[in-house]
């Protein structure tokens, strides 16, 4: 237990969990954006796999950062054929997320199969690129805590860096600029801001498509820094648990933060866990992420209920 | 057989039951040529024998008695996953349990089969309740959940199938299978827990009937029960189902276990059936989302998935033949899938149409006709 403890809150296990969460941090603020606009995007897992996909297809036949763009790219492209469907075709939000959460598992595989001549699964054979990492090993410097906040935070993703400023970017759009309040405003109650002339389907519109851009800038992160390279799959239902991660979060950028950096935290874990227990199944070890989105699911839902109680009870 | 299904509710002019099936068939129709359409130029564009391979898709299932086997199997299991994503859409809960209450009730056939009584007539039913009742609860759990706290159902039986997942991989390694083959399938059930078969040398077995079965249950207790009434009008509005006195957290509650009792029986006509025969790891490979496909195009109707699973699994089939003979991978079928959803959830109408009307009509009646095309149910 002490050799738990001790592992758990060294720099290299922090810095593992500044990692994890940083794909999942991206997808929960797509997932944020989208519910705020008053959609639930169920096809944020889907838009991570295309993103991965497009990111490393795209990577080794150009620079890292084109890779990056190309996931980013990718995801705003299925945000905006959701935006069409949903707002213009008038087809539930939800049914549109499944169907790209259908084309995303077998659409990528074939995608792959296609672009690289018949490989089925995984693209072991296209050389793609990872995202260089920020070295910040110049905090060694600092006397005392240095080198323990070096190793926290120097190798990091250049994406991570992107996805903390993010969290504040859309904390200050949301909640100090007049299109923020919009956004807020069509998903509380679009009536109200449909009769203050505020184009509410043009905001639902771009919401989608900065919701599922986001979650491709996570598949990049996916595939270029926490894995080099796609397989099938790869995702393994992290958009799902950013969906649960936004709700979690009480629908707050900084919430959705500490939601994704707990279910970070969690998947980091399991990384960790079978080096120091090796009587632990491997199965039940990799079951953690997903038995902790339940139970916090529940814990907030009573939370959230109690909440509703009192308001109504006042 | 004969009675259609009613029609949906949710539309306010009035109409006959057979115009609004006709007009439902026509979108689904118009669906999936487009559907096909998009695969024809899909396999144009990647494959070099695209004749070949298109025409191994549309004829390569009825070729053969055993690819007809293999299609009979395909479309009594996708009637099945039909049917429990049919039910929880109809009560309005976007559960997606089937895959986890699979697993669940894959490993508890398998447990029965596996123990003393499976050797006896008895391992066949009860391998099938145990089973049912095990997807039942694996249901029951989100459902209430969600009944009590508002737990979202999505999240949570996505999350609920993950652990199945892993609790099979786990239950197989360590319990069923023989301890140090380094296996990862369990020994052949003995013949008297597999499904009957019905028709020799395929796989077209007791799980045919038992999906015919599940159809008409499911059709009998929406649509001729009081509990499938309520159980519609906490779809179309629960809240007016709670002022009218109904327990909407109840026959949501309920749905959700029906579901899961059928995601169940989905596993043992896996495991009990005469494809496998035994239990493996990850046997089910994402089968059972395509439930989602078939209850969107069957808007939720009993009779009208078997009929949307018949033409499915043939395509499946096709697309499984077309990757083995030609060099167009089977995901195209996603491709395809994906395409057929969006266009059913849309309320589209065909291009020409609406050009014509507004050439006969002038542009002043746009909105008459918008009105008219638009306001598709749900």
């Amino acid at each position: 237990m002490n050799q738990l403890l001790a592992t758990i809150f060294s720099a290299a296990f922090l810095a593992t969990v500044i990692r994890t969460s940083t794909p999942l941090l991206l997808a929960t603020l797509g997932g944020l954006i989208a519910d705020l606009s008053g959609a639930l995007n169920v096809a944020l897992d889907g838009i991570m796999l295309i993103g991965c996909l497009s990111a490393v297809i795209a990577s080794a036949y150009a620079p890292w950062y084109v890779g990056v763009l190309a996931g980013l790219g990718a995801g705003a492209v299925v945000g905006a054929i959701m935006a069409f469907f949903h707002l213009r075709m008038k087809a539930d939000i939800i049914i549109v997320g499944f169907a790209i959460g259908a084309l995303a598992t077998g659409g990528t595989v074939f995608a792959l199969s296609i672009a690289t001549g018949g490989d089925k699964g995984t693209s072991i054979n296209l050389p793609s690129k990872g995202i260089p990492a920020v070295d910040l090993s110049f905090l060694t410097a600092i006397p005392g805590i240095g080198p323990f906040l070096a190793g926290i935070f120097s190798g990091h993703s250049f994406l991570s860096w992107v996805a903390a400023f993010l969290v504040f970017a859309i904390w200050y759009f949301l909640y100090r600029t007049p299109w923020g309040l919009w956004l807020r405003g069509v998903g509380e109650y679009p009536a109200a801001p449909e009769a203050a002339g505020i184009p509410v389907g043009a905001v639902r519109a771009w919401s989608l498509v900065v919701s599922a851009a986001l979650a491709g800038l996570g598949g990049a992160q996916l595939a270029m820094f926490n894995y080099i390279g796609f397989t099938a799959n790869m995702t393994a239902g992290r958009g799902f648990i950013a969906l649960g991660a936004v709700l979690l979060g009480a629908r707050h950028p900084v919430g959705v933060l500490l939601a994704a950096l707990l279910f970070g935290a969690f998947d980091g874990l399991t990384t960790v866990l079978p080096g120091l227990f090796d009587w632990i199944p491997p199965e039940l070890i990799r079951m953690i992420p997903f038995v902790v989105t339940i139970v916090a699911l529940v814990l907030f839902s009573i939370r959230a209920q109690r909440t509703l109680a009192l308001r109504s009870g006042r | 057989m004969t009675a259609p299904a009613p029609a949906a509710s949710g539309n306010m002019r009035p109409q006959t039951r057979w115009a609004a099936i006709r007009r439902e068939a026509t979108r689904a129709l118009i669906a999936v040529v487009i559907a096909l359409l998009a695969t024809i130029l899909i396999i144009f564009v990647t494959s070099k024998t695209p004749a070949e391979a298109f025409m191994t898709l549309l004829t390569a299932p009825f070729s053969k008695t055993r690819t007809i086997g293999l299609w009979v199997d395909d479309v009594a299991k996708l009637t099945v996953t039909g049917l429990a994503f049919s039910l929880v859409f109809q009560a309005r809960q976007f559960a997606l349990g089937v895959q986890g209450q699979l697993y669940i009730g894959a490993l508890a056939a398998s447990y029965v089969a596996l123990s003393p009584i499976g050797q006896t007539w008895l391992g066949l039913p009860l391998g099938i309740v145990a089973a049912m009742i095990a997807g039942g609860i694996y249901g029951f759990f989100p459902g209430i959940a969600k009944a009590r706290l508002g737990a979202n159902e999505i999240v949570s039986t996505l999350m609920l199938n993950y652990i199945a997942v892993e609790l099979c991989n786990y239950l197989v390694r360590v319990q069923l299978v023989a301890p140090g083959s380094g296996l990862l399938t369990t020994a052949k059930f003995p013949g008297t827990s597999l499904y009957p078969v019905l028709v020799a040398n395929t796989r077209i077995d007791l799980g045919v009937i038992l999906a015919i079965v599940a159809v008409l249950a499911v059709w009998f207790a929406l649509y001729r029960s009081s509990w499938g009434l309520k159980l519609r009008l906490v779809g179309h509005n629960a809240r007016f189902a709670e002022y009218a006195g109904i327990k909407a957290n109840f026959i949501m509650v309920s749905a959700m276990t029906a579901a899961g009792a059928l995601g169940g029986l989905l596993g043992s006509m896996f495991v009990q059936g005469q494809a496998f025969g035994n239990l493996t790891v990850l046997f089910e490979g994402g089968f059972a989302f395509e439930g989602v496909l078939i209850a969107i195009v069957a808007r939720n109707r009993p009779l009208a998935v078997l009929v949307v699973a018949l033409f499915y699994a043939y395509l499946r089939q096709g697309a499984q033949l077309m990757n083995i003979r030609t060099d167009v991978p089977a995901e195209v079928i996603s491709v395809v899938a994906a395409i057929i959803i969006l266009l059913v959830a849309s309320s589209f109408n065909l291009p020409g149409k609406a050009f014509l009307a507004r050439l006969f009509f002038g542009s002043a009646r746009r909105g008459t006709i918008a009105a008219a095309t638009g306001g598709a149910p749900k």
